[in-house]
Order: C-alpha cells, then sequence, then structure tokens
C-alpha cells in the first residue's frame, strides 16, 4: 500500500495564466506596444471591423495583427490586404487563446517597430473571457443579429471588456434590437464600459470608435514615456 | 462544451505542483467547481480521462465538490441562495446582494505520494 496523503492545494485554475498575463502586460509596457484583445461570437465582424480601423489609424500608428483561429488562414489573407503586419496563429482546436499562446504569436509576429496590435481571439463569447491573454485592453463586438440579450447570457465577457462595439446598426430596421435595453444590461454588468453603435461595412459611427482607440494609444504611449 | 480546454489549464498547474513537491505518484484529484461558474461538472467530469490521458494525472480519481452561488442581501441582510431563488432575496424580494461565492473554479486537494 503507497503512503497517500492529502496535500492542501486551494489554487484558482486560472491563477497561473492570470499571472502570466499580468507577466506579459508589463513585458509590452516595456516594449510601448499596446495590445487590443477583439472578441465576439463567430460572425459578428471581426476582421470586418479591424481592415477598416486599420485602414483608418495605419497613418497614426504602426500596426500589426494577430489572427488567431481553430483553423484556416481566411482572416489572415483578408487582413493582409491593407498592408498590416499579420501572423495567423492556428490554436490546435482549442476554443481560446491563453497568455503563453499570445506570447508566441507576438514572438512570431515580432514586436519591432509596432504601436499597436489587434489579437482577434477566437469567435466565442465563452472561454476568451475566462482567459486573461495579457492584452492592455478588451473590447468586444455584439452585432445586432445576435439579440439585445447577450449581456445576460454572456455576463462574464461583458464584464471583462472595456469596450462593446454593437456591430450591423445597418441591419437594426429587420431585427429587434433594443439598443437602450442593450445597453443597460451591459452598463449594470460593468459600468465603466464604452459602448460604440457601429456598421463596420457602412462606416456609421466607427469614427467614435477610432477616437477612442487613438485616444487610448496616445494615452498609454505618453504614460510610459514614449 | 469548453471544459476541455480549462481541464487541460487544470493538467498543466498540476504537473507543477507533481514537479515543485517532488511527488511519484497521485491518486486523487479534488476540484471545487462554484455553482455559478461557467463549468458544469458532469461535462468536466466526461472529458477528465482524454485531458489527463499520458499525464501524471492519467488513471487517477477525480472528485468533484461544487459550491453554492451564495447572495447577501445588501437590504436586509440575508444569506440566500442565488440560483434557487433566481436572483433575489427571498426574505424582501430585491435583486440587490453582494455575491459571497459560487464563481470559483479551484484545485482544492490532490492526494498523493
Amino acid at each position: 500500500m503507497e503512503n497517500f496523503k492529502i496535500l492542501n492545494i486551494k489554487q484558482s485554475v486560472f491563477e497561473n495564466n492570470d499571472r502570466d498575463a499580468d507577466k506579459l502586460r508589463e513585458e509590452l509596457k516595456g516594449k510601448g506596444v499596446y495590445l487590443l484583445n477583439l472578441m465576439s461570437s463567430p460572425g459578428a465582424g471581426k476582421t470586418t471591423t479591424l481592415t477598416k480601423t486599420i485602414n483608418a489609424l495605419k497613418d497614426d500608428f504602426r500596426i500589426g495583427v494577430m489572427e488567431a483561429d481553430i483553423d484556416s488562414d481566411v482572416d489572415a489573407r483578408t487582413i493582409s490586404q491593407t498592408g498590416a503586419r499579420v501572423i495567423q496563429l492556428h490554436t490546435g482546436g482549442m476554443c481560446h487563446l491563453d497568455a503563453d499562446m499570445t506570447r508566441q504569436g507576438l514572438y512570431g509576429l515580432s514586436t519591432d517597430e509596432l504601436d499597436l496590435i489587434f489579437l482577434e481571439n477566437v469567435g466565442n463569447l465563452v472561454c476568451p473571457a475566462e482567459f486573461d491573454t495579457g492584452a492592455t485592453k478588451n473590447a468586444m463586438i455584439l452585432s445586432v443579429p445576435e439579440g439585445d440579450d447577450k449581456p445576460l447570457k454572456y455576463p462574464l465577457m461583458f464584464t471583462i471588456c472595456d469596450a462593446l462595439l454593437i456591430n450591423k446598426i445597418d441591419a437594426a430596421p429587420f431585427f429587434n434590437f433594443d439598443f437602450e435595453a442593450c445597453a443597460a444590461r451591459a452598463k449594470k454588468l460593468n459600468p465603466n464600459i464604452k459602448i460604440f453603435p457601429v456598421s463596420a461595412k457602412t462606416g456609421e459611427g466607427m469614427e467614435a470608435f477610432y477616437a477612442w482607440l487613438r485616444g487610448e494609444v496616445s494615452q498609454y504611449r505618453a504614460a510610459i514615456g514614449k | 462544451m469548453h471544459e476541455l480546454g480549462v481541464v487541460l489549464e487544470v493538467v498543466k498547474t498540476v504537473e507543477k505542483i507533481y514537479e515543485e513537491r517532488h511527488l511519484s505518484k497521485i491518486d486523487t484529484l479534488v476540484l471545487q467547481i462554484g455553482e455559478l461558474s461557467s463549468m458544469i461538472p458532469k461535462y468536466v467530469e466526461a472529458c477528465y480521462p482524454a485531458a489527463v490521458d499520458g499525464t501524471v494525472l492519467e488513471n487517477t480519481h477525480l472528485v468533484i465538490e461544487v459550491l453554492p452561488g451564495n447572495g447577501f442581501c445588501t437590504s436586509c441582510k440575508k444569506v440566500f441562495n442565488v440560483l434557487q431563488n433566481k436572483g433575489k432575496c427571498p426574505c424582501c424580494g430585491t435583486n440587490k446582494f453582494d455575491l459571497l461565492g459560487g464563481r470559483e473554479f479551484f484545485i482544492k486537494e490532490i492526494v498523493a505520494c
């Protein structure tokens, strides 16, 4: 009979990743790179939003993109047409990225001569919310066809995001999407969340998001003396 | 079913503990899962054998303790179960409460030698 004993661990499963993510955030600060983690369900418009945003901001900042997907490189091909430096990450079946995978992606992309990097996370509103990637800030896209009840169904995602883009507002006449109810639900979970109703396709409302992001990156760089 | 990715994170953490504490054999892993966390015990159990295959946790027992999602009513100061009472204090009916627990996902103990 082996001499088994009980070891008291009492450790959160996310603790290792949380610590690693904090470390990565510091490393990025040292390099003067702002990393925005962009999350949404599949099909909410992450790639279209990114393409438009890169085209609008490419004269202000040197931009890189990490595209995370379970498979394929269609998003990376689309984004590369903007001229931004891009790398495709495959999560190998995993539904999210953690801080270590993000660090490896940054290494592959190289942060040299970049000011702003977008991480297009795997399309999913559950797991990416649990795993801190080490990004400077988190943003999410909720598209009108998905419905205004999503903050009720996926509260953690809305809690951890700094910015919420409500996309596809050009399709609003065809759906019963209550903007005020959606905003109230998101604010109840996260009073500081910034909400941007946009149409990435038509460009409507996008200026407000660009202005927020410009301000974010400029403040971040000023604070670390870059 | 996103439990697999998270259970793989458990495996990573346990492997680290295994090294640090110079363990030679693990018998049982005890997890604590809050009933308001996004983890479903049934699915954690279902994917456990696959997640631990070829690791130090292969052929070990998994025990899951479910922790209650309790709220503390800010007006009448009563503690109540958030799920059973659908987020409303059963005494005064308000939905303003401080969450005392229920979102945990902990490795509680490892039975090992």
